[in-house]
């Protein structure tokens, strides 16, 4: 059976084998457009969770707070979930109750689980976890182009010059991605990496940066700087194509290279041949990840990178594009398919009359036009009292969202939560009913990979004991509150939303076949690997710059918190690490580590290996060190795969300041080893 | 664009293009080993010999180049006679006959070659290294096509495998030969994947 990995968005496919109803292995598609007969070990290797022992087989619902849940039938379950909801809306309306889709789900999961809220419901309280990783880049490129997607596909990095690599690891993240890149560089692109810390891509590029955390709009800046300075600019291209240079142009004179270096702790020399580097390229890309968004002001950044595309006329042709790295399988889908608080599928607004008229006559029920909350907003409503009840389909916020404190409080504080996992989670703990769902090797639907490419996804195995499908426990819940979801499969959902979402228009299962369709997709099935070929998606056809200067992070370390922490992935585990840690990756590696540079690490007497305490102004965690070069000096380094590190406990309330995505990638620390009391004025060097 | 003849079937291929690619492109079939699409040709079994109208001896065609008017015979029977010997000599270095899903069984099977008939030294059988949580080494069963190294160096880019030994000692060895798991490995696969023999493979794969 073939079909599309659930890990990363990168989106392999893969052909699945399966001996007594287990997967036995996994292997690559050779026509798997973006992966070409490659994989990494988690799509190859890391499948056993499917049949683990941990897995959900049964529903589960907590008699009382605090105490151990029982098994119940399904029955029972929706019953309660139907009783609950239906009093938390009559008593406190339908905008006291939020849900959030998955965006390790299918399309079809997060479009079923986005009308549910707003039809059977009644609210636009729906949000999913690109929140907190792509939303700023999503806003950006919809602000600075017009679509929320990448601009090219991944075969553009084998036939550009050069490529600007900032804020990410593919090597690790994307690993697919990252040996195309390692191979690009390998033929002669030369490559620029961007990043706090030494990635492993660094040592495959020309030239790598190591700007301090959240001082990435000066780069940016810095690189337009010299591009302009250097008569790298493409006028006939800024004049016809775009608006707004001139604002740009009028902010570039500060941004000296000698400046940015002051901003970003770069020499300036290596502004300056960055910006040659992507000049002198015919054609170029710029590839981002969670380095450049989960900032303060990571949309601007994500915007001043459209600028420097745009400025160069870099974009809308093979070789030359913008390719953020979106984190999860499905989270440009989740997002295309309207599971937020502020849009119908496709980034159509709710506030849109006549769009909101369309899914009016389309559901037959009156829909709200008022926004709903997005993820923080929901915590913070719960906890003010605002918010009764949440369905989590999908997503660990315990684990995963930040402020850790804040997010367990606003749980225990709903009067109702119901989640659908395929574990029990740090946030299963505060659940009413927990309900057994299936994982990607055992449902049907579509995944939206990082190129906007629709893919198919096929169960290779059945969901263990009770539990169900994501879409067919969403429908029973759905038809359980008084809207029926009239489709049979998967598939007549996606006619559902090819009929309602003209850039979808085209999308039909038989169509998308073995290499799927990279939206949009006309009505006729032509679909676009490259976008703005001819004209932007704005007004006028043309794309807008952005004149945004640098501005200072929302943490900065200072004498209590002197270092730098910064959050992020390694190769062998994803994410909350619910599916990795329950299969052979943990022998390869089986704990969180803080990476510290040896110059620290000297300093405050700790070694390789020693468990330290790290603190932050809101939370403190204890964890071993790993003393390593790949970090710069006054930067620390952790990942959170692991629940007993519980690293999101350190992240605060900072967040991006047009999407609330938060700030993962900046929170000052004191580390010290442990048994060492914190003073209030450390004796550092 | 490049025109030849396969077998009497006219196809036009890219410039550049192999007598493998044409060969592929006119729906004949090829036997070969040490070739995999997504590696660059690397022509070191010799199993894929074909006539070329004008050539003095068979050539490779996963390395030979078309050119323009190129008249191709894919059964050729020196082309043929060369390769089920190739088959055969690696066939008897083995200790046990390959595994019938593997890709080494399937050309011997299809080449007509049976029991070896060449007697004489096979590779001892060895525990399998299972050191890594997923990869396996059968060094025993390694015939030295150089795919697993060209795998790393060129789909995957982490240069983690070397091909160590000489003649009947030639085989593959991940980083200092300190297993998968010590070396420089990402764990991709790739290898595994490419393995005409089980040489290397899934740990739950073993027999």
């Amino acid at each position: 059976m073939t079909t599309t990995c659930g890990y990363c968005g990168v989106g392999c496919r893969l052909e699945t084998h399966v001996r007594d109803g287990r997967i036995a292995s996994i292997t690559p598609a050779m026509d798997g457009p973006a992966n070409e007969g490659h994989t990494c070990l988690k799509g190859r290797f890391a499948h056993q969770f499917s049949r683990n022992r941990e897995r959900l087989t049964t529903p589960l619902i907590r008699d009382a707070r605090g105490a151990d849940p029982r098994p119940a039938t399904w029955d029972e379950a929706i019953e309660r979930i139907v009783a609950e909801l239906t009093r938390i809306r009559s008593a406190h309306g339908p905008d006291a109750i939020a849900g959030l889709a998955s965006s390790r789900a299918t399309n079809e999961d997060c479009y079923a689980m986005a009308r549910l809220m707003r039809a059977a419901i009644g609210t636009n309280n729906i949000d999913n976890c690109s929140r907190v990783c792509h939303s700023p880049t999503s806003f950006a490129l919809r602000k600075a182009l017009g679509l929320s997607g990448a601009t090219g596909s991944f075969s553009d990095f084998d036939h550009a010059d050069a490529t600007i690599l900032i804020g990410a690891n593919p090597t690790e993240g994307h690993p697919v991605v990252g040996a195309r890149i390692k191979q690009a560089t390998l033929r002669g692109m030369k490559l620029v990496t961007i990043d706090p810390r030494r990635i492993e891509l660094a040592d495959y590029g020309v030239l790598h940066l190591a700007p301090r955390p959240g001082s990435n709009a000066a780069v940016m800046l810095g690189i337009a700087h010299v591009l302009e300075r250097d008569g790298f600019v493409n006028q006939a291209f800024v004049d016809e194509r775009t608006e707004g240079f001139e604002a740009l142009h009028a902010l570039l004179p500060s941004y000296t290279p000698e400046a940015v270096s002051e901003i970003a702790g770069v020499p300036a020399e290596g502004i300056e041949e960055a910006a040659r580097i992507y000049g002198e390229a015919a054609d170029a890309c710029i590839s981002w990840g969670l380095g450049v968004t989960e900032h303060k002001y990571g949309s601007e950044v994500a915007q001043l990178i459209c600028d420097v595309a745009l400025m160069t006329g870099k974009i809308g042709r093979p070789g030359s594009a913008l390719l953020p790295l979106r984190g999860q399988n499905n989270v440009q889908g989740s997002s295309d398919m309207g599971a937020l608080p502020d849009t119908y599928t496709a980034y159509r607004s709710v506030e849109d009359e006549e769009v909101a008229r369309s899914f009016e006559a389309a559901w037959g029920v009156p829909l709200s036009r008022r926004k709903g909350y997005t993820i923080p907003q929901m915590f913070d409503a719960a906890v003010a009292g605002d918010l009764k009840a949440m369905y989590i389909f999908g997503e660990d916020v315990a684990q995963t969202d930040p402020d850790t404190a804040h997010v367990v409080h606003a749980l225990e504080s709903l009067d109702f939560l119901v989640c659908q996992d395929i574990f029990e989670t740090e946030t299963t703990r505060y659940a009413d009913v927990i309900l057994p769902a299936s994982s990607f090797l055992e449902k049907e639907g579509t995944f939206t990979n990082a190129e906007r490419r629709v893919q198919l996804v096929a169960p290779a195995i059945e969901p263990p004991g009770e539990a169900r499908t994501d879409f067919e426990i969403i429908k029973v819940v759905s038809r359980a509150l008084g809207h029926e979801l009239p489709w049979a499969t998967p598939s007549d959902a996606m006619d559902e939303i090819a009929a309602l979402t003209p850039d979808w228009a085209g999308i039909s299962y038989e169509r998308l076949g073995r290499r799927g369709l990279q939206w949009p997709v006309a009505p006729d099935g032509t679909d676009a690997p490259i976008l703005y070929a001819e004209s932007f998606e704005l007004p006028g056809g043309r794309a807008h710059f952005a004149a945004l200067p640098y501005k200072a992070p929302g943490d900065a370390a200072d004498d209590e918190f002197p270092l730098i922490l910064v959050t992020g992935r390694r190769l062998q585990h994803y994410n909350a690490g619910t599916m990795t840690r329950r299969t052979g990756n943990v022998e390869l590696m089986d704990a969180d580590v803080l990476e510290i540079h040896p110059d620290d690490a000297a300093r405050l007497w700790i070694s390789d290996g020693d468990r330290i305490s790290v603190r932050s102004r809101v939370g403190r965690i204890e964890l071993p060190a790993q003393v390593t070069e790949r970090i710069e000096p006054g930067h620390v380094f952790t990942t959170f795969h692991f629940p007993a590190t519980r690293t999101n406990l350190l992240v605060g309330a900072s967040a991006d300041v047009n999407t609330s995505c938060p700030e993962y990638k900046v929170v000052a620390v004191d580390v010290r080893p442990i048994g060492e009391q914190p003073a209030k004025v450390p004796a550092l060097a | 664009m490049t025109r030849v003849a396969v077998d009497g079937i006219d196809v036009e291929v890219a410039d550049g293009a192999t007598v493998l690619d044409a060969a592929r492109a006119a729906g004949r079939w090829v036997p070969t080993l040490c070739f995999d699409e997504r590696q660059a040709p690397f022509g070191a079994c010799r199993v894929c010999l074909v006539g070329v109208e004008g050539a003095p001896a068979p050539l490779p065609a996963c390395t030979t180049p078309c050119r323009d008017g190129m008249t191709i015979a894919t059964e050729d029977p020196a082309g043929r006679r060369v390769a089920a010997a190739v088959v055969e000599l690696v066939l008897s270095e083995l200790p046990e006959p390959p595994a019938a899903h593997t890709e080494l069984a399937q050309v011997a099977d299809a080449l007509g070659v049976g029991e070896p008939r060449w007697p004489g030294a096979t590779h001892a059988p060895q525990p399998a290294d299972t050191r890594h949580p997923y990869l396996a080494f059968r060094h025993e069963l390694c015939i030295s096509c150089g795919r697993c190294v060209r795998a790393c160096d060129e789909l995957q880019g982490t240069f983690a495998l070397t091909a160590t030994g000489r003649g009947f000692g030639a085989n593959v060895a991940a980083g200092l030969d300190e297993g998968f798991r010590a070396s420089a490995c990402v764990s991709c696969g790739a290898c595994a994947d490419t393995c005409p023999t089980d040489a290397i493979t899934e740990v739950s794969l073993l027999p």
